[in-house]
């Protein structure tokens, strides 16, 4: 043991000169240390090349704004000074359709509320619109798929036909229907939302979890004696997760248009802010076209940057992956 | 060959066989979801308190049996082409299918444009903007895209109704007493021919069409076997003369019923009828929300065309065609285009319950008379018997134009064979 240290300071005490002649005359030799260095280095690199392609403009941009409106939702207290219960219905604070002026920065809507106010209340909602039904949706797509695929047999059956239901339901229409019977609340119109976009994503997980199934590594892990769940949790869905992701964000944007349009309709509980009631308690119109302008732009902003990060997520995961 | 189209027909039954109980099952929950609605459908109805009007009225239309009791009745009732009576609102006692054999065509003529022309331009765009990758027309149709499906539809149908409606006020009258803003909600006219077909004669009519499509073809395999230089029979003539008599028994009761019924499709009633004012106004009217909902779809048509044609560039038989001195044009065209519309069309056809269901919104903020105008009005009135005839059409459209992908994958791509 001592020889070898001793040696490995004699390499270190060697002349950089000395090293160099050795590394041109012997082929294929190489510094020890520098080959453990080498190693590092290709590991860091592909993680360096994830995020060079992940670090384009386009996603800089859209996680940008996305994490702009978390701002917004988060610290809406100190950034107006209207307090929420001005900002709904019940209360009837002033004059309709002001233009901008200093005390209202963007203008007032139909019944007097702050414009700014209203778009940023209403961020806080939104982010719930858009995280808690697709959150339900691609995590409980996750589970049964996964347990649809690997399981088969009578469970695979009776998901599978579950599903196929689903898919010849008109899913808006039933959600329609459904918010007339529980009452507006919103919560419960996302929770439905939720559960029935699952179906989708449970047809992707089982088609993804089929073609893994039959992998090397699965059949290794098999006879090495793991257990179902141990197989199907800790090898299965990592290697499923990255389309899950790229479907997550996907459809982040699909379900807050949806449910912005149900809320314009006026099927969704008002005593919350609302980016699409707002739009559709604008009169265009009238004077301040502000009113109407702001929630349809932060709405479409919204779903933009989410289509943004999720195209670049893609390039930089599998730039041949289809979705 | 031959083996292959029998296939066909017998995955066509077997998908269509499949369709029934999945029809069951939607028929029985939307009947419970739309009786548990917490809306009383006969809410109008009561004016003036007179409740006995009202008892009536529940008496009659069998209100107040119990939920089974209505369940089993209306199962009855629905496969005898009875789907109930519309309770309240604009339809007040029509009836169910009258209702929806009325306002179905607004909505499919309105729908001309998003179905058939918006595919075939999101399809080249795709493609173009593939071609030249990473170039200034690929950023300009990828932004174009993005704020097409980013943007909500009902948001930029009410900018596109300001623009005609305040900016361009005076320019949108032409020679029609409504502006073009504003959908033209005359249902039926009286210079068509307003009586409603039955049901029933509707279904003989579709049989006839499929029988007239059989003549058809006897006329073309006969005509085909007549230019062959040894006929191997003479069948051909059988054929013919069969195929032209066919035709001429399918086609006499359906000109006969268009010419008492009208199709209520109002293009083409204005050209059976000669009416070319109502021609333009009816195009001028559904142009604003056509176009509403065309900018949904072609971005997400695009979108796809344009991820599937990047994959299918990759390939290596496109490097081989290039190196064989295939014109690029070709390439693009022929070779890779034909494999990228795969997963598109599948985008293409299944979107069209999705364009109908989202033709609620623009039909909601125009005010034109169509099917989803309907529906919506129908869920927010508690409309029981028209919810669940809206349903039903709907999801009969959704199945059948899944079953239509499926049969059109064979087309595209004939290597996929149904078993």
């Amino acid at each position: 043991m001592i020889e070898i240290e001793k040696e490995k300071k004699k390499k270190n005490d060697k002349p950089r000169i000395l090293l160099l002649i050795i590394f041109y005359l012997l082929p294929g030799w190489r510094v020890p240390e520098f080959s453990e260095q080498e190693y590092e280095i290709e590991k860091i690199k592909s993680k360096r090349r994830f995020f060079r392609h992940l670090l384009t403009t386009l996603t800089i941009s859209g996680a940008l704004i996305i994490l702009s409106f978390v701002f917004m939702g988060i610290f809406v207290p100190w950034l107006t000074r209207f307090p929420l219960q001005d900002m709904v219905p019940p209360s009837v604070p002033g004059v309709p359709y002001l233009l901008p002026s200093p005390g209202h920065p963007l203008g007032t809507t139909r019944s007097g509320y702050d414009v700014l106010a209203r778009m940023l209340w209403g961020a806080r909602t939104s982010l719930l619109m858009a995280l808690m039904p697709t959150g339900l949706a691609v995590g409980g797509g996750l589970i049964l798929g996964i347990i649809s695929a690997y399981f088969g047999g009578k469970v695979d059956y009776v998901l599978m036909r579950v599903v196929d239901l689903i898919y010849s339901i008109p899913t808006l229409v039933i959600v329609l229907i459904l918010t007339q019977i529980l009452g507006l609340n919103l919560i419960d119109m996302l929770m439905i939302w939720g559960a029935f976009a699952i179906a989708g994503n449970l047809r992707f997980m089982r088609s993804l979890v089929l073609q893994i199934r039959e992998m090397l590594y699965i059949k290794a892990a098999k006879t090495g004696g793991a257990l179902k769940f141990k197989v199907m949790f800790s090898h299965i869905l990592p290697n499923a997760l990255p389309p899950m992701i790229l479907t997550f964000f996907g459809q982040m944007a699909i379900t807050m248009l949806g449910i912005a349009a149900i809320s314009f309709l006026g099927l969704v509980n008002a005593q919350i802010p609302n980016w699409g009631q707002d739009i559709a308690w604008s009169n265009i119109y009238q004077e301040n076209i502000l009113a109407f302008l702001i929630p349809g732009i932060c709405t479409g902003l919204f779903s933009i940057s989410a289509m943004l990060i999720g195209d670049g997520l893609r390039d930089a995961i599998d730039p041949r992956l289809k979705i | 060959m031959a083996k292959k189209s029998t296939n066909m027909v017998k995955y066509i039954i077997k998908r269509i066989l499949m369709m029934i109980p999945m029809l069951f099952a939607v028929l029985t929950i939307t009947f419970f979801l739309s009786h548990a609605m917490a809306i009383n459908p006969l809410a109008s109805e009561v004016t003036g308190w007179d409740m006995q009007i009202y008892y009536d009225e529940m008496e009659r239309l069998g209100l107040n049996d119990p939920i089974y009791v209505q369940f089993l009745n209306y199962f009855r009732d629905f496969f005898t082409g009875n789907w109930g009576e519309s309770y309240s609102g604009k339809f007040e006692g029509w009836l169910v299918t009258d209702i929806i054999i009325t306002v179905l065509p607004r909505t499919l003529e309105m729908m001309i444009i998003p179905l058939f022309i918006i595919p075939i331009i999101a399809v080249k765009l795709g493609s173009a903007s593939a071609k030249n990758r990473k170039k200034k027309k690929d950023i300009m149709i990828r932004s174009l895209a993005v704020i097409g499906a980013g943007f909500p539809s009902f948001w930029i149908a009410i900018l596109l109704q300001y623009l005609f409606g305040r900016v361009l006020f005076e320019a949108t009258f032409f020679e029609f007493d409504i502006g073009i803003y504003k959908a033209n909600n005359v249902l039926l006219d009286p210079s068509f021919p307003t009586a409603i077909p039955p049901p029933s004669s509707l279904i003989v009519m579709l049989l006839l069409f499929i029988l007239m499509i059989g003549g058809f073809y006897l006329i073309y395999r006969g005509n085909k076997l007549r230019k062959q230089d040894k006929p191997a029979s003479k069948n051909y003539i059988i054929m013919l003369i069969s195929g032209i008599l066919i035709c001429i028994i399918g086609i006499v009761p359906i000109m006969f019923s268009i010419y008492t019924y009208g199709t209520k499709f109002r293009l083409i009633d204005s050209i059976i009828f000669n009416e070319p004012i109502y021609f333009w106004d009816t195009i001028a009217h559904f142009i604003l929300p056509a176009l509403s909902m065309t900018l949904v779809s072609l971005a997400g048509i695009t979108r796809q065309t344009r991820s599937s044609m990047l994959d299918v560039l990759n390939q290596d038989y496109i490097r081989t065609a290039r190196a064989k001195g295939v014109p690029e044009k070709e390439i693009i065209n022929k070779h890779a285009l034909r494999n990228a519309l795969i997963p598109t069309s599948n985008l293409i056809i299944g979107g069209t319950a999705t364009i109908l269901l989202g033709s609620i919104f623009i039909e909601y903020i125009f005010e034109y008379p169509g099917f989803g105008d309907t529906f919506f009005t129908s869920i927010i009135s508690g409309n029981i018997s028209l919810i669940n005839g809206c349903v039903i059409v709907a999801t009969i459209i959704l199945l059948s134009s899944n079953l239509i992908a499926d049969v059109m994958y064979t087309i595209i791509d004939p290597r996929i064979i149904y078993a």
